[in-house]
């Protein structure tokens, strides 16, 4: 029997279904794609159903989508603590156990990571217009977030953080010092990510390089390599400007979202 | 000669009519032109990777909620942004700074300090950061219009851009205290195609309406509403006054509307989303304006 195979997660799916299982990507919509090669992130019809595990997830909503998570006994997933909208009250919550609490603190990012565990509902949410990008990571797949992008991950990932590389790259990437990265053991894993405004996908070919605002920057393969690009601009009287951009190197998938807080120009 | 299939009811520009959408501003041609009973148009919001040419070049909208304005620029063509909308350019593009004058002004202004220039070829990105509505304004050889300050997103190289000081203004009083509003801002920009057609896309939160305002016709419209008028249009405040059954809400204390007044002949522009202007206290002085007691 033919099958069909989700444009965005690569994942197959039966003839009857009208969005994948996987990722909840519209399977009757032909991915949209720019002149240049960039992949707008599915919009997850409302009300879209998908599962992970033995548990399902429901996007509702299209300005601010809620994920809602049904969760199977025995399955969990781990979210920044701010991001939870409601649950059901059997619903047990515990804290992720997160190494470096110190270095967290010191770079901005949330030194609580909370865990909610099966049987039953949670949602979650953010706080401003945007999608919700799901992301299925196939074992031993490696991915870069942007901190304080992520919504959810599901109990088979890893998450732990890496320090930006470069003295440069911290101060004027835009990017904070910290990015977050999820990696799947044996299982796959699903990433839930909250993009401001659009959120577009591109897949770089080795060696190819694109030039992104770094408030753009959403996610990447850790493949990618992630550098600042330094811009000095002469403005006669005024002096000179300097506007830093971060400079992708394939090979791997980069995510940018549009609506972004700009940095780095002096 | 032969006559265009198709004359877009949203830049007036025309085309053949074989796309579905106008090639000139990327408005839908196959869905009916929306007007209200007052006569105000809907800006339709420009359909996902819908096309727009210009020069040699073309300009594509991508996404919903932020669009994005990916130009595919031919080496022969260039634009300019502000330099904080930038979001993603391929190597190729050169990019440099726009001289601008009067720096220190603007910077009082609140107005950008950097206006960048890319040059082709290549394809380079620019998104608002807000959500709104993405439009293109195609602005015929040698016409101008007045952009309220920070709608501005992108405009090709040939069309000049000077930025004016708006003209309304107010003082109010507030105990010993004055203070002068700019509902406007302190300046508007103004963008004229010089020599030739050149193509202007504003982005507006909410959602965009247009009018046109017969010779002498008059409108009242929140100052912070408006996004762009052509240069004819005369604009100045309105101060009106309810009559207040107790002296808390009397016409001289603090429950007034100021509106702006747009008087034709003309095309107006105006958003969904904005901010009232500040009436604390009396009006001690303003700009041209009328007033109204009731």
């Amino acid at each position: 029997m033919d099958r069909i195979e989700c444009q965005w997660c690569k994942a197959q799916n039966e003839p009857e279904r009208t969005s994948c299982t996987t990722c909840g990507a519209p399977l009757d919509q032909r991915n949209v794609v720019s002149d240049s090669g960039w992949t707008e992130a599915p919009r997850l019809r409302d009300m879209t159903e998908f599962k992970f595990s033995s548990s399902t997830c429901q996007i509702e909503g299209e300005i601010v989508p809620v994920a809602e998570l049904a969760l199977a006994q025995g399955d969990s997933v781990f979210f920044e603590h701010h991001v939870m909208l409601w649950k059901e009250p059997q619903v047990p919550l515990s804290a992720l156990n997160v190494p470096g609490g110190a270095r967290r603190m010191i770079g901005g990012m949330p030194h609580i990571m909370s865990v909610a565990h099966g049987p039953g509902r949670v949602a979650l949410s953010k706080d401003a217009t945007g999608e919700v990008v799901v992301l299925p990571i196939h074992p031993s797949h490696e991915i870069d977030v942007r901190e304080h992008a992520f919504l959810a991950g599901t109990h088979s990932l890893n998450y732990s953080f890496v320090r930006i590389k470069g003295l440069a790259n911290v101060l004027h990437g835009g990017s904070g010092m910290y990015m977050d990265r999820f990696v799947t053991g044996g299982e796959p894993g699903l990433l839930l990510l909250h993009g401001y405004g659009n959120v577009f996908q591109k897949t770089l070919q080795p060696g190819e390089k694109i030039l992104v605002e770094p408030g753009g920057f959403l996610y990447k393969d850790s493949s990618v390599q992630m550098n600042t690009a330094q811009q000095r601009f002469k403005t006669g009287m005024l002096g000179t400007h300097t506007m830093y951009l971060a400079e992708m190197t394939g090979p791997g998938r980069v995510g940018v979202q549009s609506m972004y807080v700009h940095h780095g120009t002096e | 000669m032969s006559t265009p299939a198709y004359t877009c009811p949203y830049c007036r520009l025309p085309s053949d009519g074989s796309g579905t959408t106008c090639p000139s501003c990327g408005a839908p041609t196959d869905v009916r032109a929306r007007v209200t009973k007052s006569g105000w148009a809907e800006q339709p919001p420009i359909r996902d990777m819908a096309r727009i040419h210009f020069s040699r070049s073309t300009c594509q909208i991508s996404g919903k909620y932020v669009p994005v304005a990916e130009m595919k620029l031919d080496p022969s063509d260039s634009i300019y942004f502000s330099h904080h909308v930038l979001l993603h350019a391929e190597p190729s593009v050169r990019l440099d700074m726009m001289k601008m004058g009067s720096g220190w002004n603007r910077r009082l202004a609140g107005m950008p300090l950097i206006m960048m220039t890319a040059s082709g070829p290549g394809h380079i990105a620019i998104s608002a950061d807000h959500p709104g509505e993405t439009f293109a304004v195609p602005l015929p050889a040698n016409h101008a219009i007045d952009v309220v300050e920070h709608r501005f997103l992108v405009a090709t190289s040939n069309v000049g851009y000077h930025w004016e000081n708006s003209g309304i203004w107010y003082v109010t009083r507030n105990g010993d205290e004055q203070e002068y509003h700019y509902p406007l801002g302190q300046t508007m920009d103004r963008f004229s195609a010089q020599g030739g057609p050149g193509l202007l896309l504003l982005h507006a939160p909410g959602n965009t309406f247009i009018r046109d305002l017969q010779q002498g016709e008059r409108i009242l419209i929140q100052p912070g509403g408006l996004i762009w008028k052509d240069r004819s249009v005369r604009m100045f405040l309105h101060f009106e006054y309810p009559r207040g059954q107790y002296w808390f809400s009397s016409a001289r204390w603090q429950a007034k509307a100021i509106w702006l007044t747009l008087q034709g002949p003309g095309r107006v522009a105006v958003q969904s989303v904005f901010e009232q202007p500040e009436t604390v206290g009396g009006i001690l002085n303003s700009s041209g304006a009328t007033t109204q007691y009731w």
